[in-house]
């Protein structure tokens, strides 16, 4: 898409998203974690369906979209999920290979009247696509889903997208939150929005419920996670430049021995130190998305520049983090105080999908070249 | 009057992978294997048959304009001339008069000047070192205190200039002079040609902690120069000295050096059998995605320069990550050697020949001269991030 339409883009997202911390602090810890109201606005500007291709109704916007918005969601403080439900879930969905689970599911999606999220970790969070905790057994008319899935984003969605290995291999499955078999706990993020560990005991699905099977799964899955660890770091560079405009701010007008404290080399160049951490996130976010966008970039290197630009942002939000709120003494630590709600957010989405140092090892193994 | 060679093709017209093809094909086939990626900066004697090689070619000035016998490259070719350069890991000769003295005469010179000194700059006659620094001017370099005064229709120069990149290969210097001392500091400052011939000079190299003589100090006593030797106006040399192009100044950001310098540790470290370390893995992991992503923001800078747009005080970071991402590689190479670390010159390590020590040295300069990374770090704490003085 044109940069004309991209900055277009982010004009509209900068006048519908703005800061406001006392919203957020009123979310946390609420039932669902977001504003469903605000949700259903998401929709009606048609973010929802970035990345649905034209043929089912979307936008097919592609990655350079919907980084746009993740970043400017991040940059506002949105608890709303985004990333987890309109670009993984719905990414997920759109790229398996049922088209009448697609026709089926997708609208509610897109119209934000119901949310989505993707299970498919196991207890130790592993990033394997293939050490899923959840194991498929034939039954009657379909499988019956066993094991724990657990970091499902979005504690109170309406569906879960479950990844499942059977005696074939992977697939994937649409089930309803309501479903028999299904028990959901939330876990508190650091942020105080809530990811869910899901417990399936013998849970039916009918074949009707694979959104794909093994020959499409895997490559439907990583395609989703690819995408969710771009967006992911693009939030995490939204911010960042918030984070670090809050901090700029202060040192500007803090004053201590009679001078802004911002006048002091030591912390010039700490600030400068971590400006250049947020600018080399922000570039390897921008390249991850052209490679993702590019359908000439092989797969491999699509995943080797995902998982490049999210150890990036998460490695450099939370040393940002820290060094903001080091620079702002005590007060930075409070709850008061905006700070502490962008550092609690840069801890929940640094070690989501994997952290900087775990996003190292796969970018390690698919980057190549290192291996002894 | 025409400058040096004309051109083979007019090579804005040719496609920017055609061009690429072209100049690498001639520096492979070329340029000598002995000295890619040299330890140190080579000396004259050494590469000038390269280099006289490129006068002749018509490639010596890449970077001028095609009326001053210059390549006449566009910056997107430009920037594919350098990459390749650096790709093939051609090191620089005592080339000031290239890629200084060219480009400042052609802007800021009158014609005679331009008549009399770009000629022999193309033909390397003239190889020409750089007089900035003094003993007490490094970081503060408008405090500098070499003086010249006129006499008659000569400038009389008295005073030294110290970190002198390889002044004993070249036969010319152009300085900063303070010709007002009575002005502000950056005020009284004049833009002079010297030829190093000149009586009342004298060149002392300086023997570095690696053991080379790239470094030498300039000492000047009642030195001469005629007066048509000033460049621009008197008194206004300072702003001559601050106006770099946009090139020069991405180009110690590129990534190329730390591309060379994580392929050599990744050698090493595959010989002594430290990726199957994970320690030694997360950390080389670590220097990768550095050299990555500083591959991506340097593709920024070169858009904006494509473009023909100017470079934004900004670009200090490409100098701070791209040098300090060497730096760490550096380290990490000597690390990696355990005890050949302490070796100097070629050791035998694990059956290879490896110059340990050779990245660690060359990475500690590059984050000291062209405005120290501090330097750099106070434009942007002042320019960028608007913090108080």
């Amino acid at each position: 898409m044109s940069d004309e339409t991209l900055s277009m883009l982010a004009d509209s997202a900068e006048a519908f998203a703005r800061p406001d911390a006392r919203r957020v602090r009123a979310l946390r810890d609420t039932e669902t974690g977001f504003d469903p109201g605000l949700w259903t606005r998401i929709a009606d500007q048609g973010w929802l369906s970035i990345l649905v291709p034209e043929s089912m109704d979307g936008l097919g916007l592609g990655m350079a979209a919907a980084a746009v918005i993740a970043q400017r969601l991040g940059y506002a403080l949105y608890p709303e999920p985004y990333v987890a439900s309109g670009v993984m879930a719905i990414r997920c969905l759109a790229s398996g290979d049922d088209e009448t689970l697609q026709r089926r599911h997708l609208p509610g999606l897109m119209s934000g009247e119901r949310i989505a999220a993707v299970a498919w970790q196991g207890e130790s969070g592993d990033l394997d696509i293939g050490a899923c905790g959840v194991t498929a057994a034939p039954s009657a008319d379909g499988a019956a889903l066993s094991g724990t899935c657990r970091f499902v984003p979005v504690a109170f969605a309406d569906a879960f997208i479950v990844a499942a290995r059977g005696a074939d291999g992977l697939s994937l499955y649409w089930v309803e939150r309501g479903a028999a078999g299904l028990a959901c706990a939330p876990e508190r993020c650091a942020d105080g929005t809530h990811s869910a560990r899901l417990a399936l005991s013998g849970l039916r699905v009918p074949d009707s419920a694979r959104i794909a099977g093994p020959s499409r799964a895997g490559t439907s899955l990583q395609c989703a996670i690819d995408a969710a660890l771009v967006a992911t770091a693009a939030e995490l560079v939204g911010i960042m430049n918030r984070a670090l405009e809050l901090t700029l701010e202060y040192l500007r007008t803090r004053k201590q021995f009679g001078r802004a404290i911002g006048s002091f080399q030591a912390l010039q160049h700490r600030a400068v130190d971590i400006w250049i951490q947020k600018e080399l996130s922000r570039a390897a976010v921008a390249a991850a998305v052209r490679a993702l966008d590019d359908p000439k970039t092989d797969a491999r290197t699509q995943s080797a520049a995902a998982s490049g630009a999210k150890a990036r942002a998460a490695q450099a939000a939370l040393a940002l983090c820290r060094e903001a709120l080091q620079m702002h003494g005590a007060i930075g630590y409070t709850d008061e105080y905006d700070l502490g709600l962008y550092y609690n957010r840069a801890l929940t989405l640094s070690a989501w999908l994997g952290n900087a140092a775990e996003q190292r090892r796969r970018y390690g193994e698919l980057a190549g070249g290192e291996q002894p | 009057m025409s400058y040096g060679v004309k051109q083979e093709r007019d090579w804005n017209a040719l496609a920017d992978e055609e061009f690429r093809a072209i100049v690498r094909e001639d520096f492979e086939t070329h340029y000598p294997k002995s000295q890619r990626f040299p330890p140190r900066r080579l000396r004259w004697s050494e590469n000038k048959d390269w280099y006289l090689r490129m006068a002749e070619k018509g490639w010596i000035a890449y970077n001028w304009p095609l009326e001053y016998g210059g390549m006449g490259l566009a910056p997107k070719k430009l920037l594919i001339f350098l990459e390749e350069q650096e790709r093939c890991g051609i090191v620089r000769f005592q080339d000031h008069g290239i890629i200084m003295v060219g480009p400042i005469l052609i802007r800021f010179g009158t014609e005679a000047q331009r008549r009399t000194y770009l000629p022999p700059i193309l033909s390397c006659e003239h190889l020409w070192c750089q007089g900035y620094s003094e003993p007490d001017a490094g970081s503060d370099l408008a405090s500098l205190r070499t003086r010249a005064h006129l006499e008659g229709d000569e400038f009389v120069i008295n005073g030294s200039k110290i970190w002198t990149t390889l002044a004993i290969d070249a036969n010319h210097i152009f300085l900063l002079a303070r010709t007002d001392p009575a002005a502000k500091k950056q005020e009284g400052i004049s833009f002079l040609l010297v030829d190093m011939a000149s009586p009342g000079i004298t060149v002392r190299p300086i023997r570095d902690m690696a053991g080379h003589e790239e470094l030498c100090e300039v000492f000047f006593d009642n030195v001469r120069t005629s007066r048509d030797n000033l460049v621009g106006e008197l008194n206004r040399g300072w702003t001559i000295a601050k106006s770099l192009l946009g090139i020069e100044r991405i180009h110690v950001g590129s990534p190329k050096l730390p591309e060379y310098g994580l392929s050599v540790l990744a050698s090493l470290a595959r010989a002594r059998g430290l990726m199957a370390d994970p320690v030694f893995r997360d950390r080389y992991l670590q220097l990768k995605l550095d050299v990555a992503h500083l591959a991506d923001i340097y593709s920024e800078f070169t858009a904006i320069v494509e473009r023909g747009e100017a470079l934004g005080p900004e670009v200090s970071l490409l100098k701070i990550w791209a040098t300090e991402t060497f730096q760490r590689i550096a380290d990490l190479h000597v690390e990696a050697a355990g005890a050949c670390g302490g070796l100097s010159g070629d050791v035998a390590v694990e059956g290879a020949t490896i110059n340990v020590l050779a990245p660690y040295y060359k990475a500690r300069t590059p984050t000291i001269y062209g405005g120290s990374n501090e330097i750099q770090r106070n434009i942007l704490a002042k320019q960028v991030l608007d913090l108080p003085s």
